[in-house]
């Protein structure tokens, strides 16, 4: 290998590795075309305002005199901006490195010697696919105006409109539903195409040598034809002979076809679209979401659970592979996504970060191999995530456990330790039900002890809880997770403990208030 | 001679559970089962009966004190489980039921037939989870309280003899300093249960018969059940 290749093919491994390098190209493919990136967002905004002041210098030139630093503003700052975004576009587009990397490991293998030419011809035939791309030629013929000298080259300022296409998602989304349709529309054009050359020829042939008839040339009757079969008719030219009319009377009908027809393309590719359209919005949506539980199939109890996580004001997803279920789950007001739960794509579908965004993933399918699946997936993905999970059958119990469930849910202990309390205490069962019912006015809740708290409380005795009447049943220390019933007057409070308290909903609400409001005597 | 006993209706996990949990309150606990096969296989050490869905319950009258005795309905289909419930009630006025239901809508027919409690499995499970989600602390001292898992105990303890409380009222006791218990609530001869700090509570004073919800450790639990017995305050 001669010395220039050698060093074109160190240079692209040096690059390649280089951390600086790899970064800043990371950094510029996510501010230019990762939607899930924060600041891309901020990144569009500025480029659209640039696009909007263009526009408005434009038409504020027409007629106006603009201030000599705006159009050097527009002319050159802009278009030098855009002209930077286009570069950089190019330059992430394809990994230049990689291709000569690429193609000299396989003459390596291959014995053969280093192909430069061969490389170079890879690089410009895949930087040339993306110059190419209808994208890029809008980018390109916005960068145009810089060259403010040809004014007609000015009119390309409006190619700068076509630009919000690419920072505007929901344009773009516009733009991907109709393109479903292309077939469709291309099938509908044609058939425009043909009936308005027929007509245009028609028209000219009957009404051309005619004194009377205000069309006299081919251009005329094309112009005639499109007004007419889009049902505009303007009738600034109209056709004056029998015959000529009765082509008329067939465009208007063809055109009455051809709007219907590409009405109805439109509405039907919506219609087909909106479910898609839903799940990308709360998709989006989603991203915003903090302290989310994900519920894994939405069965008998889970839509029971979902209404009392959502009751008490938590936020709530709902995963399921069943498209009826799912459905089921979305008119019932939830958020639902006919996903997997236990398919790790799923949840990349969703952008979830489970370390951030995720509180808790509840596994209540009403199967154990199902459950079982989801719990090894999402710990798979996150080892801390806390996994709760209802068990169907006790033999699986150990598997549910080894997969990484945090809690296990069996119900039929369930229904036996309820049994084994209701035969052996009635009443103490009935009124400890009654303390966790909604539905009774008395409540236990538990409140955290704040820096704020500690402030004006130092010693239990301080707080005074019979004069809210509310019974402190407890104090919970959560560094050593364990609990102090009855604690002492003088026991010291400490932050992150919390006090369990049993007592009117109401006045539970005013001792918490009194708690966090009261100020130093 | 007639014996007290449970009364498991159903052969499935459930009644095994039951049975588990309910076994050291009863000398006799018996599953009872619909079809006939495998009679003879003794699940887990309980007996097991065969029974059917007609009124013909002579066998138990013949061998249970059936006022003193406890029956669970855990059928897998709830419309069999609402008539046998149905059936045992038209048999047994005084016959404690307990019926597992899978819903809301089977849980009130189960309580129309007569079943004195009536689990909804599904509705009892949601609200185990959302309790365990948003109030975790809660419900792990309760569940330790409630099924024996920690030195805390949950009583009911009945006043015999009222006169230590010389006409107080339920809120104007220390309890915690006084007893080292708390008192959650008092229930009133007519079954009728109170929260300590209610304002009907309040203005109770404390009765012969009636029944303090304590929560306290079993040392102070026995000796405050000493004290409302008469025995201290004598």
């Amino acid at each position: 290998m001669s010395f220039f290749k050698r060093l074109i093919v160190n240079g692209a491994y040096y690059i390649n590795t280089s951390d600086a390098y790899q970064k800043k190209k990371t950094f510029f493919y996510n501010l230019l075309e990762n939607d899930t990136y924060s600041y891309k967002k901020y990144f569009d905004l500025v480029m659209i305002t640039l696009v909007f002041i263009s526009v408005a210098i434009l038409i504020r030139e027409v007629k106006s005199h603009v201030n000599d630093y705006l159009l050097v503003f527009n002319n050159i700052i802009i278009s030098i901006i855009f002209l930077i975004e286009y570069l950089l576009r190019l330059w992430i587009s394809s990994s230049v490195t990689q291709v000569i990397i690429n193609q000299s490991e396989n003459d390596d293998l291959l014995g053969k010697k280093f192909n430069l030419l061969r490389a170079f011809a890879e690089i410009v035939r895949i930087k040339f696919q993306y110059i190419r791309s209808f994208r890029a030629i809008i980018d390109l013929l916005a960068v145009i105006p810089f060259f403010h000298q040809f004014r007609l080259l000015r009119i390309f300022i409006l190619f700068r409109v076509f630009k919000l296409f690419r920072y505007a998602r929901s344009l773009q989304m516009f733009i991907s539903i109709l393109a479903t349709k292309k077939f469709e529309f291309l099938t509908i054009m044609i058939f425009a195409l043909i009936v308005i050359a027929i007509s245009s020829i028609l028209i000219y042939v009957m009404e051309a040598n005619n004194p009377n008839s205000p069309i006299d040339t081919l251009y005329e009757a094309v112009y005639w034809s499109i007004v007419t079969i889009s049902t505009v008719g303007y009738g600034d030219i109209t056709a004056v002979t029998d015959a000529g009319r009765f082509v008329a009377m067939g465009v208007i009908i063809a055109g009455i076809a051809v709007l219907a027809f590409t009405t109805s393309i439109v509405v039907s590719a919506f219609t087909e679209k909106i479910d898609d359209i839903k799940v990308t919005k709360s998709i989006d949506d989603l991203e915003k979401l903090k302290n989310i539980y994900i519920i894994c199939g939405y069965e008998n109890i889970s839509k029971e659970v979902a209404k009392i996580l959502v009751g008490a004001n938590n936020k709530v997803i709902v995963l399921d592979e069943d498209a009826q279920r799912a459905k089921n789950a979305l008119e019932d007001g939830l958020s639902a996504f006919n996903y997997d739960p236990g398919s790790v794509e799923s949840y990349k579908k969703l952008r979830i970060d489970i370390d951030t965004q995720v509180k808790a993933v509840l596994c209540l399918r009403e199967s154990d191999v199902e459950n079982v699946y989801t719990i090894l997936t999402v710990r798979s993905i996150h080892k801390e995530v806390f996994i709760l999970s209802l068990l169907m059958n006790e033999i699986h119990r150990k598997k549910m456990s080894f997969a990484g469930a945090n809690e296990i849910l069996y119900t039929k202990q369930l229904v036996g330790m309820i049994a084994r309390e209701f035969v052996g205490q009635p009443v103490a069962f009935e009124v400890i039900h009654a303390l966790m019912s909604e539905y009774s006015n008395i409540d236990i809740e538990e409140i955290v002890v704040t820096q704020r708290m500690l402030n004006n409380f130092v010693m239990v005795k301080e707080l005074n809880n019979a004069k809210y009447r509310v019974v402190l049943l407890g104090i919970y220390k959560k560094n050593t997770k364990r609990f102090f019933f009855n604690p002492l007057d003088d026991s010291i409070l400490e932050e992150g403990d919390f006090l369990l308290v049993v007592g009117n909903s109401v006045f539970i609400k005013e001792f918490e208030k009194y708690l966090y409001k009261k100020t130093i005597v | 001679m007639k014996t007290t006993g449970a009364l498991i209706f159903g052969y499935n996990d459930y009644a095994y559970e039951i049975a588990k949990n309910i076994a050291y309150k009863y000398d006799d606990v018996r599953i009872f089962k619909l079809e006939e096969e495998n009679l003879k296989s003794n699940k887990n050490g309980f007996k097991i009966e065969k029974y059917d869905l007609s009124d013909e319950w002579d066998e138990l009258k013949e061998n249970f004190d059936m006022k003193n005795c406890i029956a669970f309905c855990v059928l897998d289909d709830d419309a069999e489980n609402i008539f046998l419930t149905l059936s045992l009630r038209s048999s047994f006025e005084d016959l404690s039921i307990i019926a597992l239901s899978k819903n809301k809508e089977s849980a009130n027919k189960l309580t129309m037939a007569g079943a004195n409690k009536v689990i909804p499995i599904v509705q009892t499970t949601a609200g185990i989870i959302g309790d365990m989600l948003n109030k975790p602390i809660v419900t792990e001292v309760l569940h330790n309280i409630l099924y024996d898992k920690s030195d805390l105990k949950i009583a009911q303890i009945q006043v015999n003899d009222a006169e230590c409380f010389e006409g107080k009222y339920p809120a104007d006791i220390e309890w915690s300093r006084d007893h080292g218990i708390i008192v959650l609530s008092v229930m009133h001869k007519d079954m009728s249960s109170e929260f300590i700090y209610s304002s009907k509570a309040k203005h109770h004073i404390i009765k012969k018969d009636d029944i303090f919800i304590v929560v306290g450790y079993e040392k102070e639990i026995k000796d405050f059940e000493k004290l409302i017995g008469g025995n201290l305050c004598q």
